[in-house]
């Protein structure tokens, strides 16, 4: 080293571009912002366009979207329940509307606390009173979703007589429409500071399985029955499920007996 | 000024879950008794309901049983494993000592059981709609609460670890010590943990067994033999 170099300065690790900050979580979401506008009709259309905007009213903001969306999702789903329940028609009309709100506001009520604490575990900084709104806005959108899809459903359901197609169909539109809410969650724990070490994705899987098994808790949904709900027996839904595409082969196999023999009657002659 | 979250408080929560490095840090440097207040109190909370939980599809006898005995199992294990989880970490040169052992895994255990305790209502509403033990289902249903409780406990212990081994690493003298001492301690509670549970069994409740607190003969044989037997019956050796 010569007098005319200046000495050399301590390295200092620099991050390299590219690669992502362990330490810092991901940046707010530019959605995640107050709501414009006040209203039913506000909450509405933010709920599909920027349902971190009502996130961050629940959380920051001075307008209380709560009741809205309580009533949002009570409607919704009474909606979706009705389309179902004309798959049987009757009393399942008032029923079906009745153990689609049951189930999935209990189904929320099960799964608030793991929701917290895994939502806490991924490190989002959040009160239980912030998660319940949370868990409110994913039942919304669900819900609201679940609307759209009920031309849909309603079209199966005077046209098709397989309860097994029509079930098939009703999970399927459910799942459908979980994915959007769950997405959701997803976005607002990484808003609220969380939502990178993947215990939310434990629970998405938990609350699912939780949801399948109240169709099964709650049956019949689609079908009808002389009691509102059958507690006596019980089954998981897996296993249930099985056993109603059994009974359905066995009947039709029951129900074809008669023309085999007829046929054969025939041959025979 | 930043405040330190009062030990029994229910703050302490989501700030364990969080995995906050000053709540530990506060209760191993200036508040041990602070840590014995919060974690003892959850671990019999969090983990009595959800043993309760886990014993309820064969009886109410049984997870009043469950509910005792779950609890009883970590302080065993913490307890039992004490003396070598405090030595470990001083071979190991990870500057922490004997009672921070203790608080570090008294800690981890707590985070476990706010896990447990949080999926309680889900266990619950499982339980109370499956089939019964007296009913012709009763074993695919008791292998299927059997996976269930075991899925939940394990991503239970593998997250409370995960966060558990931050904070070692953190407060060990160098990250590679703390790693190294953590893996000592969890190999160790694992060992000893499997025992235990072995000799306060049952916990599930086999349809074809009565219910009772303590098998008639705990301490006769072992875990290993156990798992031995079956590989080699498995194996046709």
């Amino acid at each position: 080293m010569t007098d005319k170099q200046p000495p050399k300065l301590p390295r200092v690790k620099t991050q390299q571009q590219g690669q992502p900050k362990l330490s810092e979580p991901a940046g707010p979401n530019a959605d995640y912002a107050p709501m414009d506008g006040q209203g039913f009709s506000h909450i509405l259309s933010h709920l599909l366009r920027k349902p971190l905007s009502i996130i961050h009213e629940i959380n920051k903001g001075h307008k209380n979207p709560v009741i809205a969306l309580f009533i949002i999702t009570l409607s919704s789903l009474a909606v979706f329940g009705f389309v179902l329940g004309i798959f049987s028609s009757g009393q399942q009309l008032w029923m079906a509307p009745a153990k689609v709100i049951g189930g999935v506001l209990f189904s929320g009520l099960i799964c608030l606390p793991s929701l917290y604490i895994f939502g806490c575990l991924d490190g989002m900084d959040a009160k239980i009173h912030h998660v319940a709104g949370l868990m409110l806005t994913f039942l919304a959108i669900t819900s609201m979703l679940l609307v759209g899809f009920a031309p849909v459903v309603w079209l199966f359901s005077t046209s098709s007589n397989s309860l097994i197609f029509f079930g098939v169909l009703g999970l399927l539109v459910w799942l459908i429409c979980l994915i959007f809410g769950l997405r959701v969650i997803s976005q607002a724990a990484r808003c609220m500071g969380g939502g990178s070490r993947g215990n939310l994705k434990i629970w998405i899987i938990i609350f699912i399985l939780v949801t399948l098994q109240m169709t099964t808790t709650l049956r019949p949904i689609l079908g009808t029955s002389d009691k509102f709900i059958n507690l006596e027996e019980k089954h998981f839904f897996l296993g249930y499920w099985f056993k109603i595409m059994a009974d359905k082969k066995n009947d039709r196999q029951t129900s074809r007996q008669p023309e085999r023999e007829a046929k054969a009657n025939e041959k025979v002659e | 000024m930043t405040t330190q979250p009062t030990s029994h408080s229910l703050h302490n929560i989501p700030t364990l879950c969080r995995g906050s490095r000053s709540l530990l840090r506060n209760w191993l440097v200036r508040n041990p008794i602070d840590s014995l207040g919060f974690c003892i109190p959850t671990i019999i909370v969090g983990c009595g309901v959800y043993g309760f939980t886990m014993g309820l599809w064969r009886s109410g006898i049984m997870a009043a049983y469950v509910g005792i005995k779950f609890p009883l199992v970590i302080f065993s294990t913490l307890i039992i494993n004490g003396a070598i989880n405090g030595m470990l970490a001083m071979v190991l040169g990870s500057g922490i000592s004997f009672r921070q052992s203790f608080q570090f895994l008294l800690a981890g255990f707590a985070l476990m059981s706010i896990i447990l305790l949080s999926l309680s209502p889900i266990t619950l509403f499982v339980i109370l709609h499956a089939a019964g033990p007296e009913q012709p289902e009763a074993h695919l249903m008791h292998n299927i609460i059997l996976l269930c409780h075991t899925s939940m406990i394990a991503y239970a212990g593998i997250a409370s670890h995960r966060s558990l081994l931050a904070q070692v690493r953190d407060f060990a003298t160098t990250p590679a010590h703390g790693t190294r001492t953590f893996f000592a301690w969890l190999a160790g509670n694992l060992f000893v943990g499997a025992q235990v549970s072995w000799v306060m069994r049952p916990f599930f409740g086999s349809p074809d067994l009565e219910i009772q607190f303590l098998r008639d003969d705990p301490l006769n044989g072992s875990f290993y033999d156990s798992v031995w037997k079956s590989v080699t019956n498995l194996i046709g050796f």
